[in-house]
């Protein structure tokens, strides 16, 4: 099962390469247009980009290049659904990038931590092709968290559910298949699902009961809960 | 006791209980509060109740002075604290033999309270659907993959819901939504995958009209009662319907 998985990873990056550095590209364009002249346009983009690096995973890297794994299609149907999350945003205008009045450098370091991937896995000792890169589904998943960390005023919970989702599957994977790199996405996960929640129980002026407190309490002791499960796990 | 009078009571008894059954309380507890308000106010009531509608007749004891009216059963959200409190209210009613205005009072009051905050049910039924995942024997992994799920099936309902979506459309979608990412455990290997696939759906079991059917027909409500039965055997259904397409999906197969 081991070797499977990563001999799918070294056949998707010899076959692929190319098309990864584009893609990787378009995002980095993509992100520093959003920061720097925010256009209504590059909103639009940066969304479409997101519909379409899902697809990407979903059909090239899971129904072609790791199709030999068991149930790969069922997570191509899963980031299909991811798609789909950011196609119903992209229609409905359900949330929107917007360039942030001040960020704290600890959320803009999420933009860069996809790029730590191949990092990592070079510095165990890795060499290419079987090594893991930013285009790999939890790398994309940790991108998209960092977009929605830095450049979201209205939270897509649809997708940010999805990636939390993504990121139980990845930190069994650091045990089931000794990819230590995916620490990286449950690690970011973490805090911001203290993030999003907060920012989304702060956001509704409805009053409701439990307090605003008390949610916040029970956001905070859910991710330390799902975070002692991921150790106590992993060690 | 003027005709006006008995209007006004009659009135406050048809919003009383069609809040109550709105609510999800079985008919037998509602027939019975609102026959203790108005013993409490002096008059006698009787109710017909259906799935979607009720028929009051409210008459002064002993005189010819009444009022009937046939009333629509509004669909709120299943409310346990409405039930306690309203119930509450007819004993506090029918001790104290408060005046009709007060009775209003305290009902709008109770009716008034903030609801649950969502961010707060979305996580309360996650981590009841986590819990049932271990109590069928699921593993920490199997009962982090049903959370999660969970959370996704669940906010798909609540913002379907929202949307007002067809109540039965956001079933088979909450279903499929929430046991397709349940089945992505399967990828891990898991033994108690199959668990949490299982599982990732019981939040969507009508339990409530599934009770008070039951207990509508024991208590004599057969019409309400199968009426109740049937709208929940039809939400399983829908449940059903959106776990097969996941398990025709994933694997090819119903068992």
């Amino acid at each position: 099962m081991d070797d499977i998985f990563w001999k799918s990873i070294a056949d998707y990056n010899t076959a692929t390469w190319p098309l990864q550095i584009l893609f990787i590209a378009v995002a980095a364009v993509l992100t520093l247009i959003l920061w720097f002249r925010p256009r209504t346009w590059a909103k639009i983009a940066i969304k479409v980009y997101m519909v379409a690096v899902s697809l990407w995973i979903a059909f090239v890297y899971y129904m072609k290049y790791a199709a030999a794994r068991d149930y790969s299609e069922v997570i191509a149907i899963f980031w299909c659904m991811v798609a789909a999350a950011w196609i119903y945003d992209l229609l409905t205008h359900f949330a929107s990038f917007q360039k942030p009045d001040r960020c704290s450098p600890w959320r803009i370091s999420f933009l860069f931590l996809p790029l730590l991937y191949p990092v990592i896995s070079l510095a165990r000792g890795l060499e290419f092709p079987m090594i893991t890169t930013p285009m790999l589904p939890s790398a994309v998943a940790l991108y998209m968290l960092g977009m929605l960390l830095v450049f979201s005023r209205r939270i897509n919970l649809f997708v940010f559910i999805f990636i939390v989702h993504w990121s139980v599957i990845a930190i069994s994977k650091i045990v089931f298949f000794d990819i230590p790199e995916d620490i990286l996405l449950a690690a970011a996960c973490l805090p911001a699902i203290y993030v999003f929640f907060s920012m989304m129980v702060e956001e509704d002026r409805t009053e409701y009961k439990p307090s605003r407190t008390a949610v916040k309490a029970l956001v905070l002791a859910v991710a330390v809960l799902i975070g002692t499960c991921m150790v106590v796990e992993y060690v | 006791m003027t005709q006006e009078y008995v209007t006004r009571i009659a009135d406050f008894i048809a919003r009383y209980l069609s809040y109550m059954l709105g609510a999800g309380v079985h008919t037998s507890r509602v027939v019975r509060n609102s026959k203790r308000i108005g013993d409490a106010l002096g008059v006698d009531v009787s109710v017909h109740t259906s799935q979607k509608t009720a028929t009051l007749t409210v008459a002064e004891k002993g005189r010819p002075v009444m009022n009937t009216r046939v009333l629509d059963i509004p669909a709120f959200p299943i409310s346990f604290e409405w039930n306690a409190d309203l119930s509450a209210l007819s004993w506090a009613a029918y001790d104290r033999k408060m005046p009709l205005e007060e009775i209003e009072a305290r009902f709008d009051s109770l009716v008034a309270k903030p609801r649950m905050n969502p961010v707060f049910v979305l996580l309360m039924a996650s981590l009841a659907n986590a819990s049932f995942c271990r109590l069928f024997g699921g593993d920490i992994w199997a009962m982090l993959v049903t959370f999660t799920a969970t959370m996704i099936g669940f906010f798909t309902r609540q913002h379907l819901t929202r949307r007002h979506v067809n109540h039965y459309i956001v079933f088979v979608v909450s279903a499929f939504v929430a046991s397709l990412c349940a089945s992505t455990a399967l990828t891990l290997g898991l033994d108690s995958a199959e668990i949490a696939l299982a599982t990732s759906v019981l939040y969507l079991v009508p339990g409530v009209p599934l009770i008070n059917g039951v207990i509508d027909i024991t208590d004599g409500h057969i019409q309400i009662g199968i009426s109740r039965l049937v709208n929940a055997l039809m939400l399983i259904v829908c449940i059903a319907i959106g776990m097969s397409a996941t398990l025709m999906l994933v694997k090819d197969s119903l068992l």
